[in-house]
């Protein structure tokens, strides 16, 4: 029930790519995949553990809100971390992910962590995309990949996990003001009066020391 | 996976096997028929139940429909009410809402769909009143409703809505969160509301006006309002930039804002707009952020005191550039720009006066002022709705009027929800307000004009009548009433009747306006104006903190699409749309000038971003698609502050490498990364007052320049913002800029003549195939391998900026190359020639610098090599300008010591061939020796410089002492590259300037080669072709340790390091001739 940290994420990507049902896969191990049925869901939590600490994942599907620009950045900017969906038997949402990326960099908080997911790898036989792609693009800008599936459910916990284990590092470094709740972190109940080290965030000051006047 | 359920249910009846059956439905509801009570014991059972419905459901939806038939005949969705209404707690809670999320968000059928929405227990379900103080129970809750929302349409809208009982509790409870702490809950919010106001529908829209628009658009108002006094409070408390990220949070937060109310405003719901229009201009932007344009910061707490907030006039001029770059929705603009331009304090004064007139009576003081709501959205929800019921049955035609009288005490209640609705009201108040108490603010509001527009009704009373600009938009306004009364019924044509009249005043009065622009500035000069007080701000002779958002707030008024033209031209600021410009105001333009005058002043207090936005306000103001209307004398003016930054530049100029670099680099700055405004108003970073450290992390353009090198910079972007100005002014293309010309480069593909140039046979090695058009070309001799080259092919440098981190500083190589070589010789040789053919490229550049600066021989530069190497250089170049130094005699400077380059010079003579011969020796011996005894050159060199350079500025005497003591010691043990990369060697930056004698006698046939080589290395080029000699044009030698140095060294905080570094890596070649020489 109380945790050490909650992380707020979202789901990105075009229509149809398995967002919803990669949320669900996710957040409720009760409903496990079977062929005939697809199913999803807008909102889920759960609780994982990293590093022995109880960290609760809050997901936030952005659906439908594309018509609306006030909608979109406000959702970019309220999220630690955002699961970057295609669909590896579709080419065009392969090639939407630029597009995606622009979005989520501009309006977002530079710290936040984005996993490239190419969702849908049990359809082998309709891939459209090779991993290497998925693969290189992330490469190329700098995020975390992974293919899932959330009819079979490969990969799925590793998604989120793998995201909110980066995120985890970063509060680690220091990299994230936790203290401000709009970077989509939040402290859990009981542990908000003590966080000593990470406050502020004034301490990367210290490397950028050069360049003073002369 | 159905082994859990089997494990709870023994005691039930037989269970399916298939979990996806109607089977197991029917089993299912047995279940809930036998467990309608929750207790502690079958809680883990229902909720596992509720689960199993979803997802059998959802799967029925998608595969057998007989499936929902049995849910929906048994009325399942009931028995989800009642067990939610035993309040279970949470685990049953978030499991019922997770169900019917799931079953919202996949039901395809919509035939399905109807019907689980008809029976009315989802809305019994969203009134039900969960224990929203649980995190998770309101996420579910809230998502349950935006997925709702989503639901949305014509059809599905009278499931929600219901007509006869004036219902709508999916967005009436949805809205009482739309201030939550939770930020995504706001935002569910936010886009359930943009979904509902979506939907097309009159009656429920007249519902959300009539019922709901005021409370929640003036409750918004008040939340958006904390907001910016949140935000002001940060600006005010963090002087030394502390908390600039939580500044950035309340800064995007209100961007938040703007789009929201403008994304409402865009679906262009005309009732609903008046409303939000009225409460946005009469509770927020005029009396928070306009009213704030008159006050120093010392008033705000008096006016906290007595209830009315202000905040500082940095932060009031910046959130009105927000608004009107993000807002274009016309009658909200137009009253606003109208507001500013022709009212000032004093209309608040008067204000102020009627509000304690009228105290007696609370229910009329309703003046412009941001102020709470006077009760919660809740709570006015309530009020409202529950009244709303109640009339309803009674009188519905009359409803609102009778509310209207009984919630007097309630301002925005009458004020707001009433009018715009009822017609035969509208005619009585309307006339009141004219009559009677003409000029309070809530008569305006009850009137059918008052939305947008209609506070001019009372100020301007008070007003001589001799100034007619405000005299027009009135006469206007007071029509405005007529014809709505005369047509009630048709309120929005109305008001499209009125804004039509209102441009052909406008016109008129810009055609007065026209005629006169003098003259309206002196009929209204006896009073301020907001307007005057923003042009107030652009006096940067102290600092440009406002002067810098007045001029962003002008920008976005001139660019704002809503603003109708007339309102921009009658104060005769002409925008982006105005056909002619004719009348601008010389008031206005002359401020401009000023900034820009004081911007080319040594020690200035303007940045470049202010000063790129004035040049860009002016030719906005001045400059229509095909014609310059800038009057004679500001033509002069601005020629004159174009030579002033012209002068400011040269006593910057050095003719050294890093001017150069830096000149190419701030160019290339300027052009790539134009000034965005609305970028500009996203920075939080400018709210803080202007700093000069880079330690900020600030941009560069966004404060101000910080030691010797960033003002050089600062110099440069100065000039080139100037000169472009005056050159769109003067409607002339620019044809100098940039010093490299694409058009002049080797292109991909393209053949270079080889013709007599030496060939030189090599091997490639590359590791990178990346295209290149532009570069910067570093050599470097393998150390291992005699034979072997590294060439670098870099981008144009971004190495000199300083504001970035130091990583920012190693550049990213565009085209990494082993060129590998018969011998040794050949590469030395090779090598040579790429250095020469870089450096002679740059001596071009230069040359066109000091052309571009008008560089007369009378001022002379800081150092006295400059003059020397513009002489050769051009001779060298065969550019026989009527330069007058080109008179210069280059051999005295020859014989004469001092010249540093004297000792090159005579080695470069030698040349190609020579330096190959003698190259091959020493080559051998492996390049340490060879720079060994290159070193005693070069240091002896360096102290002749560095007593020149006493004489010049920009050394720093002790670096000079040091090189002295340094440059022996280093020589005899250390390699080429780590003497030169000392860091006590800065005068090295001058010799650049020692190479320029080679040209222009000594070196003939490389010369000729030269010309070619000018151009810009291709990589591919470089690659297929197997010579190097005379090809590498453009490339330029530089020691990869110098960088690598330099981002090392840096720590230590010089700026002028890079500087150094160029100079000093230029010897790498230059030491290899005189050394060949020798």
């Amino acid at each position: 029930m109380s945790y050490a940290y909650l992380f707020k994420y979202i789901i990105i990507g075009d229509t149809g790519v398995g967002k919803s049902c990669l949320l669900l896969q996710f957040t409720d191990k009760r409903f496990q995949p079977v062929h005939d049925l697809t199913i999803g869901v807008e909102f889920g939590a759960r609780m994982i553990t990293i590093d022995g600490k109880q960290i609760k994942l809050q997901i936030w599907d952005t659906a439908g809100q594309e018509s609306f620009r006030s909608i979109t950045r406000s959702y970019y900017r309220g999220a630690a971390g955002a699961l970057l969906v295609y669909d590896i038997t579709r080419r065009d949402t392969f090639n939407h992910l630029t597009t995606w990326l622009e979005d989520a960099r501009q309006h977002s908080n530079s710290n936040m962590v984005i996993m490239l997911i190419g969702n849908k790898s049990d359809l082998e036989s309709r891939r459209e995309v090779k991993k290497e792609e998925g693969e290189a693009f992330a490469r190329e800008h700098g995020l975390i990949f992974m293919e899932t599936s959330a009819k079979t459910a490969a990969n799925v916990e590793e998604a989120f996990i793998n995201t909110a284990k980066e995120i985890y590092e970063k509060i680690q470094e220091g990299v994230f003001d936790i203290n401000n709740e709009a970077n989509g972190i939040k402290i859990g109940p009981q542990h908000s009066p003590s966080n000593p080290a990470l406050g502020g965030g004034g301490g990367a000051g210290g490397s950028q020391a050069g360049g003073g006047c002369c | 996976m159905f082994q859990r359920p089997r494990n709870w249910i023994n005691q039930a009846i037989w269970k399916p096997r298939n979990p996806h059956s109607l089977e197991h439905l029917k089993f299912l509801y047995g279940v809930l028929a036998k467990n309608a009570v929750v207790t502690e014991q079958n809680r883990s059972l229902l909720v596992e139940t509720l689960r199993s419905i979803s997802e059998i459901l959802i799967w029925g939806d998608q595969n057998d429909s007989s499936v929902f038939d049995f849910f929906l005949e048994k009325n399942m969705l009931l028995f989800f009410l009642r067990i939610l209404r035993q309040k279970t707690g949470r685990y049953v809670c978030v499991q019922l809402l997770q169900t019917l999320n799931i079953l919202f968000e996949n039901i395809q059928n919509e035939t399905s769909l109807y019907y689980l929405l008809s029976n009315n227990h989802v809305n019994s379900i969203i009134v039900h009143k969960f224990d929203f103080s649980d995190e998770e129970v309101l996420a579910y809750y809230i998502s349950f409703v935006k997925t709702l929302s989503l639901k949305l349409n014509s059809h599905t809208i009278h499931f929600f809505y219901n007509e006869h009982t004036n219902d709508f509790p999916l967005y009436t409870e949805a809205i009482k969160f739309f201030n939550h702490s939770e930020s995504m809950v706001r935002i569910a919010v936010r886009t359930l509301t943009l979904n509902v106001y979506k939907v097309d529908d009159k009656s429920m829209l007249q519902f959300i006006r009539a019922k709901t628009a005021a409370p929640y658009f003036s409750n918004l108002v008040w939340f958006i309002g904390n907001h910016i006094l949140e935000l002001d409070n940060c600006v005010k408390n963090d002087a030394d930039h502390q908390s600039r990220g939580r500044l950035g949070d309340l800064v995007a937060e209100h961007l938040d804002h703007l789009h929201y109310l403008n994304d409402i405003l865009c679906l262009n719901i005309k009732d609903l707009n008046d409303v939000l229009t009225d409460h946005l201009l009469n509770r927020l932007f005029i009396p928070l952020y306009v009213y704030s344009l008159s006050h120093d910061g010392g008033d705000g707490i008096r006016y906290q005191q007595d209830g009315r907030s202000r905040v500082s006039p940095v932060v009031s001029l910046f959130l009105l550039s927000q608004v009107f770059l993000i807002i274009q929705h016309a009658p909200l603009v137009n009253s606003l720009a109208d507001f500013i331009f022709n009212q000032g304090p004093q209309a608040e004064a008067l204000e102020e006066e009627q509000a304690t007139n009228s105290n007696q009576d609370p229910s009329s003081s309703n003046p412009r002022r941001f102020t709470p709501p006077a009760e919660t959205l809740e709570k006015s929800l309530e009020a409202s709705i529950g009244k709303g019921k109640k009339k309803h049955k009674k009188q519905p035609s009359s409803r609102n009027t009778d509310q209207a009288e009984e919630d007097g005490e309630t301002e925005y209640t009458e004020g707001n929800s009433t009018f715009y609705k009822d017609p035969a009201e509208l005619s009585d108040t309307g006339a009141e307000d004219l009559s009677v108490r003409s000029v309070s603010t809530r008569e305006r509001a009850r009137g059918p004009i008052v939305g947008p527009g209609h506070w001019l009704m009372g100020p301007i009373d008070g007003q001589a009548p001799s100034d007619y600009t405000l005299m027009y938009p009135r006469s206007s306004e007071s029509q405005g009433p007529a014809v709505r009364r005369s047509k009630p019924t048709a309120a929005i044509s109305g008001d499209t009747v009125m804004s039509s009249q209102n441009i052909t005043d406008e016109e008129k009065c810009s055609r007065a306006a026209a005629t006169g622009v003098r003259q309206t500035e002196s009929t209204t000069g006896f009073k301020r104006r907001y307007l005057d007080a923003i042009f107030d701000t652009l006096d940067c002779g102290n600092n440009d903190y406002e002067g810098l958002f007045s001029l962003c707030l002008l920008y976005a008024m001139g660019k704002n699409e809503g603003i109708r033209e007339g309102l921009m031209d009658a104060v005769a600021m002409p925008s982006v749309h105005s056909p002619t410009k004719q009348h601008y105001s010389s008031p206005l333009l002359e401020r401009l000038l000023k900034v820009l005058e004081l911007s080319t002043k040594q020690v200035s207090a303007v940045r470049v971003a202010t000063l790129w936005l004035s040049c860009t306000l002016v030719k906005q103001l001045v400059l229509s698609r095909d014609q310059c209307y800038l009057q004679d004398r500001h033509v002069a003016y601005v020629e004159g502050v174009r030579e002033a930054a012209t002068l400011l530049l040269r006593m910057f100029y050095k003719g050294d490498e890093i001017f150069l670099d830096m000149f190419e680099d701030e160019f290339s700055k300027m052009k790539e990364k134009p000034l965005n405004v609305e970028y500009l108003t996203m920075d939080p970073s400018v709210l803080l007052p202007p700093t000069g450290t880079p330690l900020t992390g600030i941009e560069f353009d966004k404060r101000l320049p910080c030691g010797e090198v960033e003002r050089a910079r600062k110099a440069m972007r100065t000039f080139f913002l100037l000169r472009d100005l005056s050159l769109s002014l003067q409607m002339k293309v620019e044809d100098q800029l940039p010093l490299t010309k694409d058009s002049e480069l080797i292109k991909e593909n393209e053949k270079l003549d080889l013709n007599n140039s030496d060939l030189i046979a090599c091997t490639v090695v590359t590791e990178d195939k990346q295209r290149v058009r532009l570069g910067d070309v570093e050599v470097t001799a393998d150390k291992e391998d005699s034979r072997a080259l590294h060439v670098q092919i870099h981008k144009p440098t971004s190495s000199v900026s300083v504001q970035a981190s130091p990583s920012s500083y190693k550049p990213m190589p565009l085209l990494s190359a082993k060129f590998i070589f018969d011998d040794h010789i050949r590469c030395m040789a090779a090598k040579q020639r790429m250095t020469k053919g870089r450096s002679r490229a740059r001596q071009a550049k230069m040359r066109l610098i000091s052309k571009l600066l008008d560089m007369p021989a009378a001022v002379s530069p800081p150092s006295p090599t400059p003059p020397v190497h513009r002489t050769l250089q051009m001779g060298a170049m065969r550019m026989y300008t009527a330069h007058p130094s080109h008179q210069d005699p280059p051999p005295t400077m020859r014989k004469f010591g001092p010249v540093p380059g004297f000792a090159q010079r005579r080695a470069s003579s030698h040349t190609s061939p020579s330096g190959r011969r003698s190259a091959s020796p020493k080559g051998r011996s492996s390049p340490k020796a060879q720079n060994r005894s290159l070193q005693h050159e070069t240091s002896v060199e360096e102290a002749r410089e560095a007593i020149l350079a006493e004489t010049a500025e920009a050394i720093p005497l002790q670096d000079l002492s040091k090189q002295g003591r340094s440059f022996p010691q280093e020589s005899d043990e250390k390699e080429l590259s780590s003497t030169n990369l000392s860091p006590s060697l800065r005068p090295a930056k001058a010799p650049p300037a020692s190479l320029l004698p080679r040209h222009d006698d000594g070196d003939r046939p490389s010369y000729h080669e030269s010309v070619k080589l000018t151009r810009p290395a291709d990589p591919d080029r470089i690659r297929s072709i197997s010579d190097t000699s005379s090809r590498e044009g453009r490339k330029e030698t530089r020691n990869p340790d110098a960088n690598r140095r330099r981002s090392s060294s840096d720590g230590s905080g010089s700026r002028i390091k890079p500087t150094w570094h160029h100079g000093a890596h230029w010897y790498t070649g230059d030491n290899d001739d005189s050394n060949n020489g020798d």
